[in-house]
């Protein structure tokens, strides 16, 4: 699916990428500025040989079936192909700042957003590589290319940092995009009747889900001003001492909002568990069928269902 | 590995300086993205460890910290003062400590509001309690 | 109302309604708490309605002072309701272990009213 591309200046700062942490991180993969001056001085070379090395590059990834799925068509591949040859290029200009930095981390960004694992770009990396050590050996000396290809090796491996930086960043940002919408999904809250909300429980409950589901009940009830909130756990499989606390604790929290809870769905299983498990709900309104329950919750705001009055002769 | 982006430290030696750090913590928590319900947790756990360094521990210091792992930001907080310390730590945690019903309840209970919690004392050297939240991702 | 302390204190019937909008600190809650008894003492107030919608945290030591002065209230006859609570201050008191029993609680002013004029209108009927 696809979505606006994350802003690389904002990737940037949400990394904390600053001026410190890309000189602490030039100092690990030891680029120095004489590895930039070196790879400046090469950019005829880049140029010469940029068209050859982009067309082994996607002969690589057209060539396997995994990796051509994300270049469905070919003014994808013409395009591709151009970011890429800008890519190889850049790699020659002989900057390393917080500008270039961002270029890079864009790379990893999309790369997380069409769907493409790490592995793919780290193996098309070697192959950057090997084009490089091989083209500079032919056409530099052998100490020459030695130091060239040393320097051009600091700055594949440090781009590659960045782009599983951003990566890994994208992915939990989806990750945490994703489970704010289990959430939602998770406890579907209804409006029974004014003033009367229901949640359905299904599912088990653990901490973690008990936590949530008492955010949001609590965020629906103030937001419809609810008064009873009708809990309904026939669709959780173990009601155990933990769930029945989590239910009490969600019960205690609606009453401090001003909000009665009722409980239904208590099979006969269940209520057998809890006993023999010595768990006190009785300070909570249980019930075993939701439609006792909710004629519990209207009677609580003063209403009743009255059978329909018989049609006037 | 966790890195620390900034600190701060603010003294506690008035009751004043409670509501200062509660604040401070309340700020950084709503900057860095933490939801209503986290900003919460920790603004009231941030105001019961400040209390009790004030109340019980004859005043001290709080360092508020902002960490990230890479991805995910935390707020570690620190609280530590050279009081009396706790003689039954354990008794403390269950929060029923009679005499110190008080300090008991709150620190026990801010045990459930964050990920990580630290607490070291020594009977007449005073007591340090460490607190962190984290982001949900 | 005259009050001593910052937070003020209306009539509405025979009941009180009070908006907490600041930090409850020390000299803040001590004022607060005299200025309530005074009033209920003033006006015969049987009911009081105290009004949190604007405490963004509320700790044990806030939540020991809303209990104290709701059984404070209710040794001279008044009933006390705390309304408007916010729901990560609910959930933040109830994961910390702190039920606030004893506490009468609503969603808002209008449900607290409600909730007292309907006790004092039960006690005046015998029911």
């Amino acid at each position: 699916m696809r979505r606006d591309p994350t802003p690389a200046r904002s990737l940037r700062t949400r990394l904390s990428f600053d001026e410190r942490e890309l000189q602490s991180r030039r100092n690990f993969f030891g680029i120095t500025d004489d590895d930039l001056a070196r790879l400046a001085r090469l950019e005829p070379f880049a140029h010469k040989h940029m068209d050859d090395v982009v067309e082994e590059f996607y002969a690589l990834l057209l060539g396997h079936p995994e990796t051509k799925r994300f270049f469905p068509d070919d003014a994808t591949v013409r395009r591709v192909k151009r970011l890429q040859r800008e890519y190889f290029v850049a790699l020659f200009a002989g900057r390393c700042d917080l500008e270039y930095v961002e270029n890079r981390l864009r790379v990893g960004a999309v790369h997380e957003q069409i769907g493409m694992a790490p592995r793919w770009y780290i193996g098309a990396y070697r192959k950057y590589l090997s084009q490089l050590i091989e083209r500079m050996t032919g056409d530099l000396g052998h100490a020459d290319a030695t130091a060239a290809y040393e320097s051009a090796l600091k700055l594949v491996m440090f781009d590659m940092s960045l782009a599983i930086d951003a990566y890994i960043a994208a992915n939990l940002e989806t990750l945490g995009r994703h489970q704010a919408a289990i959430r939602e999904l998770s406890t579907p809250v209804i409006k029974v009747q004014d003033r009367i909300l229901l949640l359905p429980l299904i599912g088990a409950i653990d901490s973690q889900r008990a936590q949530q589901v008492m955010e949001t009940v609590l965020l629906r009830v103030i937001e419809e001003k609810a008064k009873v909130m009708i809990i309904d756990i026939a669709g959780v499989p173990v009601v155990d001492t933990k769930v029945a606390d989590h239910l009490m604790k969600t019960t205690a929290a609606m009453r401090l909002v001003g909000a009665q809870t009722i409980l239904t769905g208590i099979s006969a299983q269940v209520a057998r568990t809890i006993i023999q498990l010595g768990v006190d709900i009785s300070s909570m309104h249980t019930l075993a069928r939701l439609q006792d329950g909710i004629e519990l919750a209207l009677s609580m705001l003063g209403l009743q269902i009255l059978p329909a009055k018989e049609p006037n002769p | 590995m966790v890195e620390i982006v900034q600190s701060w430290e603010l003294p506690i030696a008035r009751e004043e300086d409670i509501v200062f750090v509660r604040r401070k913590a309340r700020a950084l928590a709503q900057e860095r993205g933490f939801d209503a319900f986290a900003t919460a947790a920790l603004t009231t756990a941030a105001s019961e460890l400040a209390r009790n360094v004030w109340v019980h521990g004859g005043g001290g210091k709080a360092i508020i910290e902002e960490l990230t792992d890479g991805y995910r930001t935390g707020i570690r907080l620190t609280f530590a003062d050279e009081g009396p310390g706790i003689a039954d730590v354990d008794r403390v945690m269950q929060g029923g400590f009679s005499t110190a019903r008080s300090l008991g309840l709150g620190v026990s209970g801010t045990r459930r509001l964050v990920e990580e919690f630290d607490l070291q004392t020594q009977p007449g050297k005073g007591t340090k309690v460490i607190i962190c939240k984290w982001t949900r991702f | 109302m005259s009050a001593h302390g910052p937070i003020p204190i209306l009539r509405v019937g025979s009941n009180l309604l009070t908006t907490i909008h600041i930090d409850l600190h020390d000299t803040v809650a001590e004022a607060f708490q005299q200025d309530v008894l005074l009033s209920i003492e003033r006006t015969g107030a049987t009911g009081l309605v105290i009004d949190i919608t604007g405490l963004d945290e509320v700790d044990t030591y806030v939540a020991r002072i809303l209990a104290d002065t709701g059984r404070m209230a209710k040794l001279m006859g008044a009933q006390t309701v705390v309304v408007g609570m916010r729901p990560e201050v609910a959930a933040t008191l109830i994961r910390m272990g702190y039920l606030m029993e004893g506490v009468e609680t609503a969603l808002d002013v209008d449900e607290g009213l409600a909730l007292l004029i309907d006790r004092q209108n039960k006690k005046r009927r015998g029911t």
